[in-house]
């Protein structure tokens, strides 16, 4: 691949990846939050290898592979099937309306363009202009987990979390190293499972899996 | 001994704990796993020279004084808590929880002294990150042990919040390791994650990167450590999970995380040359002391008040470390020493308590001294040494902070730190006053007795009050070599 080639395959990859974080937040169905996340997930998969071809950094093949197969395959997967298991299909209740979280959402691109513009501390290796995209991914995934009602869209909130801190490390340092990568994977996975398992709990004890119902504990 | 076997033991043990077999073998297992896994930590510590390092697996496990001092803390407190547990939850013809459930407990539970020594013996800080979040999903399972819509909810709260911390402390470390591959060849990455070799280098990492980098640090591992205001999972975990649980989050799980803070900390400072994360350690430790405050004065369910007063003593540490030196880390390390023992004690108590009166509500228990003579005079004392009374040991570490705090010419937060702590010795004194005396209301419970417990209540009531005499010769040596690596860093 020639690097103008590159350069502009990558460019095009993170534009459809700041819309695919979008098409999370704005999706009014669990069932399509899911797919995107998937596609956001397929399209950081995507974006890692290039990056790894480009940038001869081989290694990072490993976690590009990995982000393909339980990211974008896997965990979504597992979700489908909790949320079919608990016959949700119903749509996503958010404290805030869904044009005022893309107002919001818009902004807080906005904020990370800005927070990351020039001359500021972060030089990053290999592309600059992911690093305010990374950073606006943990922003949307941040806004996910307080404005949305369900236990399941705030754990779907986490991941996004974690895919804008893949793309911090995969930018920025080529990914950290392998083994700690690998951790990393190993973790996100368990925990998505046993939040899963905690899903079903929380449904079986309040009827119900809004985390907002959850106002037992106070003082 | 070595690393690798210290940590094979808990992980063995967990595994061994899930084979189906009666009750009384789950306990056997479980028990003596936690003991057997304390000797092996014992005799590798006090066996190996620690000084200055011993590394492991390519040097991503390493163990120093810092990591021995936590070791001999997290496996002493797990054996109490595991023998504990033995008597609270295995209790003989008790069929409340179902042996399924108890074996899933003996496996979270030794999962969970697994992960905590990974995370002590990490010196490669991206595994003590998977570490910390491994901490977190082994134990969401053993706070919520019995499927109650409040242990449900508290285990969500803890799960979800230290999560989102401890993404927030992966950011951290991506900057740190940033600042190191900047300086180094790419490709050549195994290394340039492990403490020892951050440290050496440090003079060369970027101070600026440096400092935004512990500023995640201290919010994602604050959060686990328990410090203000990222503290809101705490109580609810603390007070909803079984006494031995509690124990062992409170006792040992914050200090893990406190030592995380430690080992960027002494990095930051050797990097920048500075106080800045020193004042930052201060700042977070004052408030939490002042967070802690008016929820310890005004607390109705005893379980929520000894979480309020982890907070306050996390918080009394992280000042600690805030004023640096060798005492400063000394004062600092022995009063996280000295808060797991004695507050695991009184979470302990807790649980003979709430066998004993059906219920987490201070106001409805009164005159344990009555109903149980031994209980009311460990829970006092235990009261008593946690508000920070002499000659307990807590009273003593205190005190060392403080001093260090005016060697350093701190006034301001000693001054603040003197009048908080001596409103909340105030209202530790008239819970604990109000709770063990008086007349009992209502007909006395069944009694049951357990040995077990019984004996765990005893053994940690003499260790807080010898260590406020006279600290064991070898433990102190650790001690003391543990402030030396820290506090020669930070000045």
């Amino acid at each position: 691949m020639s690097p103008e080639l590159a350069a502009s395959a990558i460019h095009f990859l993170g534009m459809m990846l700041l819309i695919a974080s979008f098409w999370i937040l704005t999706s009014s169905q669990i069932g399509m939050s899911i797919r995107a996340y998937a596609a956001h997930s397929f399209l950081l998969a995507l974006i890692t290898a290039v990056i790894a071809v480009t940038n001869h950094v081989e290694h990072l093949l490993v976690p590009a592979l990995l982000t393909l197969v339980l990211k974008t395959i896997v965990i979504p997967n597992v979700f489908f099937r909790i949320i079919r298991r608990l016959g949700i299909r119903k749509e996503v209740e958010s404290y805030i309306n869904i044009p005022f979280s893309l107002l919001l959402a818009v902004l807080l691109v906005f904020v990370s363009f800005y927070v990351t513009g020039d001359d500021k501390i972060l030089k990053p290796v290999a592309f600059s202009e992911f690093i305010p995209l990374a950073i606006s991914t943990v922003f949307f995934g941040m806004l996910m987990m307080t404005t949305r009602k369900k236990a399941i869209n705030q754990v779907l909130g986490l991941l996004l979390i974690e895919n804008g801190l893949f793309l911090m490390a995969i930018t920025m340092t080529f990914g950290m190293p392998l083994l700690v990568e690998m951790g990393i994977f190993f973790d996100v996975l368990v925990a998505v499972m046993i939040m899963g398992i905690f899903v079903f709990k929380i449904r079986d004890a309040f009827e119900s899996i809004d985390a907002d119902d959850m106002t037992v504990l106070k003082g | 001994m070595t690393i690798d076997r210290v940590l094979w033991m808990p992980l063995i043990f967990a595994f061994l704990c899930l084979i189906p077999c009666p009750k009384r073998m789950t306990r056997l297992t479980f028990m003596t796993g936690a003991v057997l896994s304390a000797i092996g930590a014992w005799l590798f510590v006090f066996g190996t020279s620690w000084s200055p390092r011993v590394f492991a697996f390519n040097g991503n496990l390493m163990m120093d004084s810092l990591s021995a001092v936590f070791v001999l803390l997290i496996t002493s407190v797990g054996v109490l808590s595991a023998v504990y547990a033995g008597g609270y939850l295995f209790k003989e013809g008790d069929s409340s929880i179902s042996p399924l459930r108890l074996r899933r407990y003996a496996f979270f539970f030794h999962l969970f002294l697994f992960t905590m020594l990974l995370t002590v013996f990490s010196n490669n800080l991206g595994i003590m990150w998977i570490a910390i979040e491994g901490t977190t999903l082994a134990s969401a399972f053993l706070v919520n042990v019995d499927d109650k819509k409040s242990s449900i909810e508290a285990a969500w709260k803890y799960l979800i919040l230290c999560s989102v911390g401890i993404a927030l402390a992966l950011f951290g470390i991506i900057l740190v390791y940033y600042s190191a591959i900047a300086q180094a060849v790419v490709g050549e990455s195994g290394f340039l994650l492990n403490w020892t070799f951050l440290l050496s280098k440090a003079k060369q990492l970027d101070p600026q990167v440096l400092r935004l980098a512990f500023i995640f640090i201290l919010v994602g591992y604050g959060t686990k450590a328990g410090l203000a205001p990222f503290h809101s999972w705490l109580p609810d975990a603390h007070s909803q999970a079984p006494a031995p649980v509690s124990a062992l989050l409170s006792g040992v799980l914050l200090s893990c995380a406190t030592l995380g803070i430690l080992r960027f900390h002494i990095l930051t400072t050797a990097a920048t040359g500075s106080a800045f994360s020193g004042t930052l350690l201060i700042l977070f430790g004052v408030l939490s002391v002042a967070v802690a405050t008016p929820f310890i004065l005004e607390q109705k369910d005893y379980k929520r008040l000894l979480a309020y007063s982890s907070v306050e003593h996390m918080g009394l540490a992280a000042v600690g470390l805030g004023f640096g030196g060798v005492l400063g880390i000394y004062a600092a390390i022995l009063h996280i020493v000295n808060h797991a023992f004695t507050k695991s004690l009184l979470f302990f108590s807790s649980g003979h308590l709430l066998h004993l009166f059906q219920t987490k509500e201070i106001g409805k228990v009164k005159g344990i001294f009555r109903r149980n003579p031994f209980l009311g005079v460990v829970f006092f004392l235990g009261a008593l040494a946690i508000a920070g009374m002499p000659p307990f040991s807590i009273f003593v570490s205190e005190f060392l902070i403080l001093t260090a705090g005016f060697l350093a010419g701190k006034f301001l937060p000693c001054v603040i730190l003197l009048v908080l702590l001596t409103l909340i010795f105030v209202g530790f004194l008239r819970h604990a006053n109000r709770m063990t005396f008086g007349v009992p209301e209502g007909p006395p419970p069944i009694e049951e007795k357990s040995f077990l417990m019984d004996g765990v209540l005893g053994v940690g009531l003499i260790v807080i009050f010898a260590m406020g005499f006279y600290i064991p010769g070898p433990f102190q040596r650790l001690l003391l070599e543990a402030g030396r690596v820290a506090g020669g860093v930070i000045v």
